[in-house]
């Protein structure tokens, strides 16, 4: 058995002089005949000579497990009925990894039998490789030997997340994902899988004309400890979006899609599982605003427009009131019914206000009341603006 | 009460598995496809839910910090518990299987593996008992297998004091005549070691002065140094000395007279350009019989000039053969005129062009205050503080080794290990010739040997270190042979304790100023360029690059001020000399081959450091200087992306090498090179058939292409063709030993007789015959894997 991890590129070692050192031409001489260099550019390190794997090396979690498996018959005699079966038991299960099942008839001396395997490695810890060989010698002798060849399994990446909750819908999503390995990594693909009520934008590569360049810059690799940190922001779809009541308490978020990729295309895959986040609780009644201007004259009227999403699970009677602040003065009557809210339902709400102090101002002051419970909600610093005074303007 | 207890083991074992079952069934219901790589607040069934429930609630209330993902599989953390006794259960059931089957252990691949032979019939009835424990049975045999990643190459290190490497060669040296020659006949001279034509060699080792060939062992062992070495600075040099003796230890001067020796001596070409500056040297030795033409040379050099005993270089070769020395001979003679080496007229025209061009180099502040003031004679060099001398001497003696025969005594016994015949470093003629002659039969560890000998007689030898000693032209290029032939042979450490006295190669003693009367006129470093670029190059090796680099910049720096020197219009170091532009132009190539070598040397060190990123810049800066290696440049670019993994970028690599091969006119090794990329690529998408075929398309080619003959063979072990693929290495290290008895294909052959047989010695003992008969001293022996 042979682990069949990529072969790797030999490595020479230039040690050069110049036509009027001692050596002459002689070092150069030498670079020139070992087979190993780069013809017309021997000091240049990695040649081209393709070395089998010194020994067997890691395997990490996500890799495929390669193996050449060969059953030689050293003795002087022919051997028949040769059934090769290679199990790899892991501490949960045992997969078949045989590409046939079937015995081979006869097998002469000096000859083998070859089998290449490949297995997906799904679990972390031990595994072990068990070959099974039983035949038949001339004489009809029936003859059973197994070999076992142990190997651990290890993670190779670490995986850390935290999301943040914008003041809309959004949600953003920070992996952070180090190389635990000992090697550096090519990371192919690092993308977020959206559960089904969410749009993603991924936010790693900068976009300028055509081409998009990598936040990371030309290389998309990880030195072994290195880590990296992506960004997903994640939109609910709008039909979930109007639905205020299913993004609500833990909400399945995605899992990540991770591929990378090591020495001559050693490929490995992960994908987490499915992310979740805690929803942040909006109580019964939650209001956003939709519209509202940046910049607005001083004691000059000017429209906003509040969305008020019933999160609740019954129906609500709505009564609106405004209070005017020190610096915030509402248009309008006071005190409206704003009619029945059923769960889930929205209700768009325009409405006029003036400032009466410059600077950046808060708005403040709406309050709801259910009136079958008789419950208010308070709404303050739901939204900033900016208010300037026009004559100062003019004048300047 | 044993087997009690295995049972009690047996059903803990049990709930283990069915614990793990558990799991199976649960990650496929709820995890499908995806590996569980559960959340924090991921709670699985097995878990004590509670607990998880309410600190991944915890987590989120208290800690805003990042939440980590575990990529935990189906076997849980609180699992661990219980695969414990599996191991303490395992040691019960080992012992009751040893004694049941026949039990035979081999090792495979440095795995130690149970092979367990058992007739059928015996097996049937432990079948109905595996029936039942199927899971346990396989896991009782996790004990017997050691972890694979214990395999592990430790590098050889050879001490010179390993006593393997004291045993006598093959043909006892006390048998045989030592070759002992000096230029002072001292009536010890065999003449049958005297090739026809040769001149008395004038070089000879110490370890030969008790005259007989026994001397030759001590030279071996450290036990040398006790007994007192014999050293004698060349004649120019011993009339430096006698002028300076303030700074010569007077033991010194006792032991070049009292010793019982022959005068040894290196002579030293250079340092005779100028005979009329020198002429103490005669009346200082005594025993010097003037009239013989000696030569480090050997026959060859034959000068019929004023002064026989200077030798014209062959260290100097052709390139300066031919244009110095025409020039160096009237000015010789305009010297002899003048007599004065303060001259400055003479000393201007004494500077031969080539000279000035190679050996130009900015030393730094201090060092080059000193230079100045030795040349303007405010005081001599023998006042110079002793820190700022540069006292190296050997620091190991000679490695004398041959590997191969060692090895060969060992496995196919003495008798076939007699056979053997390599070149030694005292089969060799005693000088530079047969010191060339040891690095292109690949014998380097002779080599080194005769370098050694050859300082020994500069007096730089086993445990000169720190104590003065002078430096020549010759002494330093030894020097950098040495070290040279060190790193080829990967003794690092070694290079590295002998580097260690040079210093950072810049302190006054190794400039051509400090030596005024010896070497009249005559500026810049007698330290060669290369051997600047290997101190500089050494530390990578040693696990630190980061010093590598720092002198590599170094590097740069000087070659870049001297590149602007030159493009100003002065010489290299900035002094207002007008040069021809022919002169110029050489000088300008010169330097920018310099510059580009250390750039290369940049980015291999960038490279076994893995910053991919900066290794890629710097060898794409190269092609700027080097435009015919582009292609070369280009390739290696991409492999290096294939190496990290990154195969787009590599392709984008790969086309431009297309692309440029398609503009410049056929060249097959170009279109190897697009081929051989190619195959990388398959290889990387681990499509091993086209690969196969790309190399194959390149032996359509060049069929005789030993890198792609290899690559194709490694391919088709890929491809599950063994058998096939052994027969193709074998047949080309057969048919074309020269090629394929390569270090990287024969670790290739005797992995896969490893696969195919457990009775692969036989076969790399065959290897290891074929590199017998071929292969020098410097052979690396670890590929064969026989030990």
């Amino acid at each position: 058995m042979m682990r069949l991890t990529k072969p790797t590129l030999f490595t020479n070692l230039p040690v050069t002089c110049e036509d009027r050192d001692l050596p002459g031409d002689l070092f150069g001489q030498l670079m020139r005949d070992d087979p190993s260099t780069i013809k017309g550019a021997e000091t240049l390190m990695l040649g081209e000579m393709l070395t089998l794997p010194q020994n067997f090396g890691n395997i990490f979690l996500g890799e495929t497990f390669s193996s050449y498996i060969s059953v030689h018959n050293d003795s002087s005699q022919v051997v028949k009925d040769i059934l090769v079966k290679a199990d790899l038991q892991t501490s949960s299960q045992r997969l078949n990894l045989s590409a046939s099942n079937s015995a081979v008839a006869e097998l002469k001396p000096e000859s083998c039998i070859d089998d290449v395997i490949h297995h997906e490695v799904k679990e972390i810890g031990t595994h072990i490789l068990v070959c099974a060989v039983s035949y038949t010698t001339q004489c009809g002798e029936k003859l059973y030997f197994r070999k076992f060849f142990k190997f651990q399994v290890l993670k190779p990446l670490d995986v850390k997340t935290k999301f943040y909750n914008a003041e809309t819908d959004e949600v953003f999503l920070e992996a952070q994902i180090q190389n635990i390995t000992t090697s550096p990594m090519f990371m192919e693909k690092v993308s977020l899988e959206p559960s089904m009520m969410y749009n993603v934008t991924e936010l790693n590569i900068v976009t300028s004309g055509d081409q998009g360049e990598s936040t990371f810059g030309k290389m998309s690799y990880l030195q072994p400890m290195d880590t990296r940190q992506y960004l997903y922001c994640l939109k609910p779809k709008p039909e979930y979006a109007e639905k205020a009541g299913v993004i609500k308490g833990v909400t399945v978020i995605g899992k990540l899609d991770i591929v990378w990729k090591t020495n001559l295309g050693e490929r490995g895959r992960l994908q987490t599982s499915q992310l979740q986040r805690m929803a942040p609780g909006y109580g019964d009644i939650r209001m956003s605003v939709e519209m509202i201007p940046e910049t607005v004259n001083l004691e000059e009227p000017f429209d906003i427009t509040c969305k008020i999403i019933n999160c609740s699970e019954r129906t609500m009677d709505l009564q609106l009131e405004m209070c005017n602040t020190r610096t915030v003065h509402w248009c309008g009557i006071s005190g409206r019914q704003l009619g029945k809210l059923t769960p889930g339902a929205s209700l768009l709400l325009p409405l006029t206000v003036f400032s009466s102090v410059q600077g950046l101002q808060s708005i403040s002051g709406l309050r709801l009341t259910d009136t079958f419970l008789k419950r208010t909600y308070e709404y303050d610093d739901i939204a900033q603006v900016c208010v300037v005074c026009p004559f100062l303007n003019n004048e300047c | 009460y044993q087997k009690l207890q295995t049972d009690f083991e047996h059903s803990r074992l049990n709930q283990a598995v069915t614990k793990v079952h558990l799991n199976i069934i649960y990650d496929i219901l709820l995890q499908q496809d995806s590996i569980d790589l559960g959340a924090g607040e991921f709670v699985t069934p097995q878990e004590d839910s509670s607990a998880t429930l309410s600190e991944s609630l915890m987590d989120r209330l208290n800690d805003q910090m990042m939440e980590s993902v575990m990529i935990s599989d189906s076997p849980n953390n609180s699992e661990e518990d219980d695969v414990g006794p599996i191991d303490s259960f395992l040691d019960g059931g080992l012992e009751e299987n040893g004694s049941s089957g026949n039990k035979k252990e081999e090792s495979e691949i440095g795995q130690n593996t149970t092979e367990i032979k058992v007739p059928v019939d015996q097996k049937e009835q432990e079948c109905t008992k595996d029936d039942i424990k199927e899971e346990i049975d396989i896991e009782e045999q996790i004990q017997i297998v050691v972890s694979p990643q214990s395999e592990a190459h430790s590098p050889v290190v050879i001490k010179s004091e390993d006593p393997e490497h004291q045993s006598p060669k093959g043909t006892s040296p006390k048998d045989e005549p030592v070759p002992v020659c000096t230029i002072f006949s001292q009536g010890t001279q065999p003449k049958s070691l005297a090739p026809d034509g040769f001149q008395p060699t004038l070089i000879k080792s110490p370890s030969f002065t008790t005259g007989s060939g026994g001397g030759s062992d001590e030279a071996v062992t450290p036990s040398k140094m006790t007994a007192p070495l014999v050293c004698q600075p060349s004649p120019s040099l011993s009339k430096f000395f006698t002028d300076n003796g303030q700074a010569n230890p007077a033991s010194d001067f006792f032991d070049s007279f009292t010793a019982p020796s022959s005068f040894i001596s290196i002579s030293n070409p250079n340092a005779d350009v100028s005979p009329a500056s020198t002429p103490a040297p005669l009346s200082f030795t005594p025993e010097h019989q003037p009239p013989t033409p000696v030569s480090v040379f050997g026959p060859t050099v034959t000068e019929p000039t004023t002064k026989p005993q200077s030798p014209i270089s062959q260290t100097v070769p052709s390139l300066n053969l031919a244009s110095s020395t025409p020039q160096a001979q009237p000015f010789n003679q305009l010297q002899a005129v003048f007599s004065g080496t303060d001259d400055p007229f003479a000393t201007a025209l004494s500077l031969s062009e080539v000279d000035r061009r190679h050996d130009a180099w900015l030393p730094c502040e201090e060092t080059r205050k000193m230079l100045i003031s030795v040349a303007t004679q405010q005081y001599g060099p023998a006042y110079v503080d002793t820190n700022r001398l540069t006292m190296p001497g050997l620091k190991f003696d000679n490695l004398q080794g041959d590997a191969v025969k060692d090895l060969m005594v060992r496995f196919l016994g003495e008798q076939a290990a007699m056979k053997r015949q390599v070149l030694t470093a005292s089969s060799v003629e005693q000088s530079f010739v047969g010191l060339k002659q040891l690095v292109s039969s690949k014998n380097w560890r002779a080599a080194v040997d005769l370098t050694g000998r050859l300082l020994t007689a500069h007096g730089q030898g086993y445990g000169k270190a720190g104590q003065p000693t002078s430096h020549t032209t010759d002494s330093l290029q030894l020097w950098f042979v040495r070290l040279a032939l060190l790193t080829k042979l990967n003794l690092f450490q070694n290079a590295e304790l002998e580097f260690e006295p040079f210093g950072n190669l810049d302190q006054p003693d190794l400039y051509y100023e400090y030596y005024p009367s010896v070497y009249p006129g005559r500026r810049g470093s007698m330290v060669p360029f290369s051997m600047r670029l290997l101190h500089a190059e050494l530390p990578q090796y040693l696990a630190k690059p980061q010093e590598a680099l720092d002198r590599l910049h170094n590097l740069k720096t000087v070659c870049l001020a001297i590149l602007e020197n030159l493009e100003k219009g002065s010489a290299e170091d900035g002094s207002m000399i007008t040069l021809t532009q022919e002169n110029r132009q050489a000088s300008l190539k010169l330097w920018r081959s310099r510059l580009s070598r250390v750039m290369y040397s940049m980015a291999n060190c960038l490279l076994l450091m893995k910053d991919y990123i900066l290794a890629v810049e710097t060898y794409h800066s190269i092609i700027q200087y080097e435009p015919q290696q582009r292609v070369q440049l280009l390739s290696g670019i991409g492999r290096i992306f294939l190496q990290v993994g990154d195969v787009k970028m590599a392709e984008v690599y790969f086309q431009d090498v297309e692309k440029s091969c398609q503009m410049k006119a056929r060249d097959p090794t170009h279109t190897t090179c697009v081929l051989m990329n190619r195959a990388f690529v398959y290889l990387s998408q681990n499509s091993y058939a086209e690969a196969h075929a790309s190399f194959l398309e390149v032996l359509k080619i060049d069929p005789r292409h030993p890198v792609t003959n290899n690559n194709a063979a490694v391919c088709l072990l890929y491809l599950g063709r063994l058998k096939e693929s052994l027969g193709q290495l074998e047949g080309l290290v057969q048919q074309d030993p020269a090629l394929y008895l390569h270090e990287s294909v024969l670790f290739n052959l005797t992995t896969m007789y490893e696969l195919e047989s457990s009775r692969s010695t036989q076969k790399k003992q065959a290897l290891l015959e074929a590199v017998a008969c071929r292969e020098g001293d410097s052979f690396n022996t670890q590929c064969l894997k026989l030990v």
